[in-house]
């Protein structure tokens, strides 16, 4: 009996301790935000740096010059080591235990996709997360970042067939969200050409041996081999075909693969290779953003090397400071969400003028790179993705 | 005495949700699936001498089992699709349990071992049935009328499937069975010669096991609502390991504090896991040497500590 009050009573306290119509992460002081990332597993580089040299970076801009309404932004992590449970764990930890505002740039299609359903239901913002599969587009919370996969194919087809007149394609995908979503909207734009893939290998996650793949696709002798894979395995994949002397195809990287981690990689076997970017060159890069960007990793991490990573996680933050001032004082989740709706032509500085449509897509450009004496060399302009 | 332990524990257990956060509701979830597969490889490394480095490969199985269930049959209800998730499980545990009957210590592990790759592999190849990498979203069981939607009615399932199990893991310690699995233990020739058929016993201690952590997978599968290959490497292998060890060999309550403590660790250590080798390596070593009966033993040093025999082992020692 007296157990039973008791615990009646610990229950009465814990919610009369709830404050009452304030919204979860946000003080009169502080926005708590975070995500659950890779800092194990094969993706740990880049989620280091998206998140602790990248997102923290901007923030740490903000904070120092006053927060954004008097409100300092502080931000939580945990490692899921790219496996989907632990995302699912961690990000319930998140919103649960460390009452997050909203979830910034997780990475990895099947990590963010394994927490979809529970975000929504909780109606908890994700904001840029830092994957490729189209499942996040057009959501009511959801603000997506990289370029979607069907964008980049549709960009990458429209100018290898349209405009150089290419006929054989073939891909090598890793076979999981990520490899496959991008293989079906490969085969969907072909299809407007009356063009088909010629071949197509799958890689295991996690596998770095492709030389069977690489053979079987020469064998098919295509103009063109798209790489759909992370770094490990794309910069293998460019050894095996020098290895092997496979000369007469192009190999072209996807925008997720396009970065200086596999071209370092890769080494001297990455030259003439081509590929979709999805970000300005972060070291050479005139451009304004790009450019406050290096001087303030130059102040606060002088040792980390600007990179295409940290340029996200910066640019996510810049998005997300941007659209909880808009929200104004009385930030809650749903005027931040009204707030980015409300983005038209923000300029950023890093890509082209960004708008947020009902498709909820922040970023929807790329354009075309080769690599010359291991870096990227701009081809083109942005490319159309509409 | 232990009748006023024991419901002292039932009214924390069943008022945890209502005093507890939510996400320590899901915490202690997780909690209970890992004591119930902590017991089930208690009963074959505690109780029969046979260590296992592949109860991540049973917990797997049990999970698909159950998730795949869950989707193509929603209307079945949850203890039907637990119980068919631990008998598919129990059934691959005899067909691994028989050939290695001949297999003993170190060999035994690597056979084990190999049984928790090949699992993932299978799972992987079999895309039609699992998506592969991609993995399966389970969605939520029914119980009858209800669904079973939130972190609470999913606690009371876990809760109450373990205390099920925890009942029948603590009779067949006590049984012919337990005391002949106990035999095999000590010493297979004196236990032969005492008339145990060595050969069933070490064969059902598989079996058993296999069991206890399919409906743990089932259980896994609904708690986490999601089950991918990745869940299921080889370091959960080794955690259930630890669980045990840490806990006490051949103790149920070790195998329950073995559980808490090293899910509880897990989950405060989330924010660095290249740490965690480290760690877990550390806590190992040092209950080896310090408790090597684990932390059951230990408490029972201690005068006046928890002293409940059904859930001890050597009372003797």
């Amino acid at each position: 009996m007296i157990r039973r009050a008791s615990l009646l009573l610990l229950l009465a306290l814990t919610m009369g301790a709830l404050p009452a119509a304030a919204q979860q992460g946000v003080t009169d002081t502080e926005i708590v935000i975070g995500s659950s990332n890779s800092f194990s597993g094969p993706l740990a580089f880049t989620g280091e740096q998206i998140t602790k040299f990248g997102v923290d970076l901007y923030f740490r801009v903000v904070n120092d010059a006053g927060g954004i309404h008097g409100r300092k932004v502080r931000t939580v992590y945990y490692d899921d080591g790219y496996r989907p449970q632990d995302a699912v764990a961690n990000t319930k930890k998140l919103v649960e235990q460390d009452k997050v505002f909203a979830i910034i740039i997780p990475q990895g299609s099947p990590p963010v996709v394994a927490t979809l359903e529970y975000l929504e239901e909780n109606k908890v913002p994700l904001l840029f997360p830092y994957q490729s599969s189209p499942v996040t587009r057009g959501k009511r919370y959801i603000i997506q970042g990289m370029t979607l996969s069907d964008r980049s194919s549709k960009m990458m087809i429209d100018y290898l067939a349209g405009q150089r007149k290419i006929k054989k394609f073939a891909a090598l995908y890793q076979d999981d969200e990520y490899g496959k979503s991008f293989l079906t909207a490969f085969e969907k734009d072909l299809a407007r050409y009356n063009l088909k893939l010629v071949a197509a290998e799958s890689v295991k996650r996690g596998v770095t041996d492709v030389s069977a793949q690489i053979a079987k696709l020469q064998a098919a002798k295509p103009e063109v081999t798209f790489l759909v894979l992370v770094p490990g395995p794309g910069a293998q994949a460019l050894k095996e075909r020098q290895k092997i002397g496979w000369k007469d195809t192009l190999m072209v990287s996807t925008g997720p693969l396009t970065d200086e981690r596999y071209l370092a990689l890769a080494a001297e076997a990455a030259e003439g290779v081509e590929g979709l970017s999805l970000w300005p060159d972060p070291v050479t890069s005139d451009l304004p953003g790009v450019k406050l960007y290096r001087e303030h990793m130059q102040r606060y991490f002088p040792k980390n090397e600007p990179n295409r990573y940290s340029i996200a996680g910066y640019f996510a933050a810049m998005m997300f400071a941007e659209g909880a001032k808009r929200a104004g004082r009385n930030l809650t989740r749903d005027s931040l969400m009204a707030a980015f709706d409300s983005f038209k032509g923000f300029e950023t500085g890093i890509l082209p003028p960004i708008t947020i449509g009902p498709d909820h897509e922040a970023q929807k450009q790329g354009f075309w790179v080769r690599v010359e004496n291991g870096r990227f060399k701009q081809l083109t302009d942005w490319l159309k993705s509409e | 005495m232990r009748r006023a332990a024991l419901a002292t524990g039932a009214v924390i257990v069943l008022g945890w949700p209502w005093a507890a956060p939510r996400y320590f509701v899901f915490l202690a979830s997780l909690i209970a699936v890992n004591a119930i597969v902590a017991i089930g490889l208690n009963l074959l490394s505690g109780y029969t001498n046979q260590l296992s480095f592949g109860h991540a490969g049973f917990l797997a199985i049990g999970a698909y089992a159950a998730a795949i269930l869950t989707i193509r049959a929603p209307a079945l209800p949850v203890p039907v699709a637990l119980l068919l998730a631990g008998l598919v499980t129990g059934a691959v545990g005899l067909a691994l349990g028989v050939p290695c009957l001949r297999l003993e210590g170190l060999y035994l592990a690597m056979a084990t071992l190999a049984f928790g790759f090949v699992v993932v592999e299978a799972i992987l190849n079999l895309e039609i049935l699992t998506r592969g990498n991609d993995g399966l979203h389970v969605p939520a069981a029914r119980l009858g009328p209800w669904s079973l939607a939130t972190d609470t009615a999913r606690y009371y399932l876990v809760v109450a499937v373990a205390s099920l199990l925890i009942a029948a893991a603590v009779n067949i310690s006590r049984t012919r069975t337990g005391r002949a699995l106990l035999a095999v233990r000590e010493s297979e020739i004196a236990a032969q010669a005492s008339g145990v058929n060595l050969a069933a016993y070490k064969t059902l201690a598989f079996v058993v096991s296999a069991f206890y952590t399919g409906v743990a997978g089932g259980l896994f599968a609904l708690v986490v609502g999601f089950v991918s290959p990745d869940s299921f490497d080889v370091f959960l292998s080794v955690d259930f390991v630890a669980m045990i060890i840490v806990g006490g060999l051949g103790s149920i309550l070790g195998s329950v504090i073995g559980a808490a403590l090293i899910t509880t660790l897990n989950d405060s250590l989330a924010g660095f896991q290249n740490y965690r080798p480290l760690i877990f390596g550390a806590i190992l070593v040092i209950s080896m040497l310090f408790m090597p009966g684990g932390i059951a033993s230990a408490l029972r040093r201690i005068p006046g500590a928890v002293a409940w025999p059904p859930f001890t082992r050597r009372d003797d020692r």
